[in-house]
């Protein structure tokens, strides 16, 4: 879009609308929320960019190499965790009874393994949002 | 006045069950696509309200602790909302397939009336 | 060790479907190697976990060590393990197939994406027969509705695309609806585990009867539309007329038979059989079945298509496997199940022979047969086994099925439905013999009368010749299967 009002206005808002989705990735195992509306946040961040300042310029800031990264090594990291919790102690995905440590109660860093399983789905869901957005754009052309 | 009162008692039920049928009248009625989408989206949406509202416990707090808070409150079910988050992921997973086959099928057939697609349908070859 | 099994079975899939873009600028050959590879290990655990659980028990996995009340658990017992045995069996032979005949049509850089797409749908079915939660069989339905449809459309053509729609309009409204009796039942006993609802069950019958039956009703129409049961069945034949071959073969032998096994899950261990006979439902089931049969075959006569015949030919055969459900007796399931094995294959080598036919001759015509004969004589014999498999002639498995579903319902009480049987044998044979007959005894554009091997690649003809040796193996020998397949149902409590 060529508006002024509104490139200037986007430039200012959107760090601040992806510092929001970061903090609710994550606070997922102290408040409501989580991976998945955090990473809708990041991803709905990106796709004002895109709306403002074109394709183009999105795809240079977001390009095809990283959202392949992004999604196949969010998938990899999940499959990880789960498979760390079979070797230590004999079932998918476990956390207390893995042995992870487990903090106290409402402090950030607690929870055994729930931030980096929040962090990981965060990451996925925002790149497969900008990566749809950017394929179902660019049908047009 | 009984029925009025068992009404208010349970209005989120019938919100919800109300929702599911209007989603379900657009998807069967309207001929064009993205209503049905649009029609879909409003049957989920209407399946998550019936699950939260199956949830809720009278007079109760959001399901967080306070650790040094008071420790005989009661809390609503904290279930459902992990449920449906899951849910929500699903229904938008397959919104965004059913759009991209309409950018597809605009291609192609140049409409997106059920009807139209129909009548350029009717000359079909079994070529393959 | 032998826990970790079904884990290990569904990380396999997932890790492969993960792994084969990588492999996007090597020779196509290295990858077809590696799906193959992992195919075979998959099926080899799957065979050792049925010998497993018939000799030892079942058991339970469970997710993160949390109890059921709140964690998600895979069942393993003798139904599960038997239905994953047989999918893997059918897809590894339609995999072999598919190697030549996917090429055929579909562009280059798509290849890989047709191996990613059958890899998720070989993770979804297995997750689905594997998993003890109402809600977990919910998310893993809707996964294999996705790729199943991703499957079907790959072909860029004109037709795909509206088929595909209306095929994710009404699978939609399907899952939709088995969710909110999911939702329901939540309501009413405050669990999503299939052992701890049935148990609740029993008791909240007589205090919430209404909502009972309204989760029943919304449960059966959902499991209904994406299974192809008759009133529902209407995306069945538009989605098989311009696929690939290989993928109308998984979607008609394959998935849908997952949804009906879902649906006696959901009948048998859910509800139990107190509450269906209290509401009269295997009677309504039953009469739905019948129904199907007859008039699937009558859709079926009229159809110049030969995939759109085999569609509707699916319907009717389907609307068998209902009446075995709806008969609630020990005998109707097993026959059930052994119809479900018993369709698998042969519905897979008729799609993959006609395949064969189409990729031969490029058209989908049923005048295209005429003499077709002399030229395919391998790919006539499979679809001659097969079709007079479907029709029930002794010799095959479809007669084992028919001649036990008549013994069945004669012992149910219900001995009405042996006419419905008869008709349909007759209304099968006015389909199929005349594709048969052309084939052999017309005069084809070439105008020649001697047999000569098929010009196909080998890969194609395997496939099929080995399942046709399985539909007459198991037509003279059925006593293995029989026994398996009572252990299965022994888990039920009919």
């Amino acid at each position: 879009m060529n508006d002024i009002i509104v490139r200037s206005i986007t430039r200012i808002v959107i760090p601040f609308v992806m510092l929001y989705g970061i903090y609710i990735v994550l606070h997922g195992h102290i408040s409501p929320g989580g991976g998945f509306s955090g990473g809708a946040l990041v991803g709905s961040s990106l796709i004002l960019y895109t709306l403002v300042f074109g394709v183009d310029k999105a795809r240079k800031k977001f390009s095809h190499r990283v959202s392949e990264i992004a999604e196949s090594g969010g998938i990899l990291l999940y499959l990880f965790v789960g498979a760390l919790g079979i070797i230590l102690s004999g079932s998918f995905l476990s956390n207390q009874s893995a042995g992870f440590p487990m903090g106290e109660l409402g402090s950030l860093l607690s929870g055994g393994v729930i931030p980096i399983l929040m962090i990981v789905i965060g990451i996925k869901v925002a790149s497969t949002m900008i990566s749809l957005f950017h394929i179902l754009i660019e049908e047009e052309k | 006045m009984e029925l009025l009162k068992d009404v208010l008692d349970h209005i989120n039920f019938i919100g919800a069950v109300a929702l599911f049928v209007i989603g379900l009248y657009t998807v069967v009625t309207h001929s064009n696509l993205i209503k049905r989408i649009l029609g879909i989206n409003i049957m989920g949406t209407a399946i998550f309200f019936f699950f939260i509202a199956v949830g809720n416990v009278l007079e109760g707090a959001p399901p967080l602790i306070d650790p040094d808070g008071n420790s005989e409150v009661v809390f609503i079910n904290p279930l459902p909302s992990v449920l449906i988050l899951t849910g929500i992921v699903v229904v938008v997973s397959i919104t965004v397939y059913s759009l991209s086959l309409v950018v597809r099928i605009y291609e192609t057939y140049g409409t997106i009336d059920q009807k139209e697609i129909a009548a350029i349908q009717k000359g079909e070859d079994y070529s393959d | 060790m032998i826990e970790q099994l079904p884990i290990v079975n569904l990380l396999l899939l997932l890790l492969t479907a993960l792994v084969i873009p990588l492999f996007k600028k090597k020779n196509f050959k290295v990858t077809l190697s590696l799906n193959f590879a992992v195919l075979l290990i998959v099926w080899s655990i799957s065979v050792y976990l049925l010998y497993y659980v018939n000799t030892e028990g079942a058991f339970y996995y469970r997710f993160g060590n949390y109890h059921p009340m709140i964690g998600l658990e895979l069942l393993i017992d003798p139904f599960s393990t038997l239905i994953t045995f047989f999918i893997m069996t059918m897809v590894l032979l339609i995999f072999v197939y598919s190697t030549s005949d996917a090429s055929d049509g579909i562009h280059q850089r798509e290849y890989g994406r047709y191996y990613i797409l059958m890899f998720i749908l070989l993770f979804s079915m297995y997750g689905i027969i594997y998993t003890n939660d109402l809600f977990n069989k919910y998310v893993f339905m809707e996964i294999l509705s996705i790729t199943t449809c991703s499957i079907i459309s790959i072909k860029r053509k004109k037709q795909n695309y509206a088929a595909a729609f209306r095929y994710v309009m009404l699978n939609e409204i399907g899952s939709l609806s088995y969710l909110f009796g999911v939702a329901l039942l939540y309501m009413v006993t405050g669990f999503t585990n299939i052992e701890l609802v049935g148990q609740q069950l029993e008791t909240v019958w007589q205090t919430h009867p209404t909502n009972i039956i309204i989760a029943i009703g919304f449960m059966i129409v959902g499991l209904g539309l994406k299974a192809a049961i008759f009133p529902f069945h209407i995306w069945l034949p538009d989605a098989h007329a311009s696929a690939p071959s290989s993928s109308s073969a998984i979607l008609s032998a394959v998935v849908v038979k997952v949804y009906l096994m879902v649906f006696v899950k959901i009948l048998f261990r859910v509800y139990g059989i107190d509450i269906l006979d209290a509401l009269n439902i295997p009677s309504m089931i039953m009469m739905v079945g019948a129904v199907g049969v007859v008039m699937g075959s009558f859709f079926a006569i009229a159809q110049n298509d030969v995939k759109r015949m085999l569609g509707y030919s699916s319907v009717a055969q389907i609307g068998y496997i209902v009446i075995g459900i709806g008969l609630a007796s020990y005998v109707g399931l097993s026959v059930a199940i052994f119809h479900v094995f018993s369709h698998g294959m042969m519905k897979t080598v008729l799609f993959l022979s006609v395949g064969a036919v189409i990729y031969q001759r490029k058209t989908r015509l049923i005048t295209s047969f005429n003499g077709i004969g002399y030229l395919m004589p391998i790919s006539m014999g499979a679809f001659f086994i097969a079709a007079i498999g479907m029709i029930g002639i002794p010799l095959t498995s479809g007669f084992i099925s028919k001649f036990n579903l008549g013994i069945a319902a004669l012992e149910g009480g219900s001995g009405v439905y042996i006419i419905v049987l008869i008709a349909s044998g007759i209304l099968n044979a006015i389909y199929y013999l005349p594709i048969i007959i052309a084939a052999f005894l017309r005069d084809n554009p070439e105008k020649q009368t001697v047999l000569s091997k098929d010009k196909v690649p080998i890969l194609m003809l395997a496939p099929i010749v080995i399942i046709s040796l399985f539909i007459v193996g198991i037509g003279l020998f059925p006593n293995g299967l029989m026994t398996l397949i009572e252990q299965a149902v022994n888990t039920f409590k009919v």
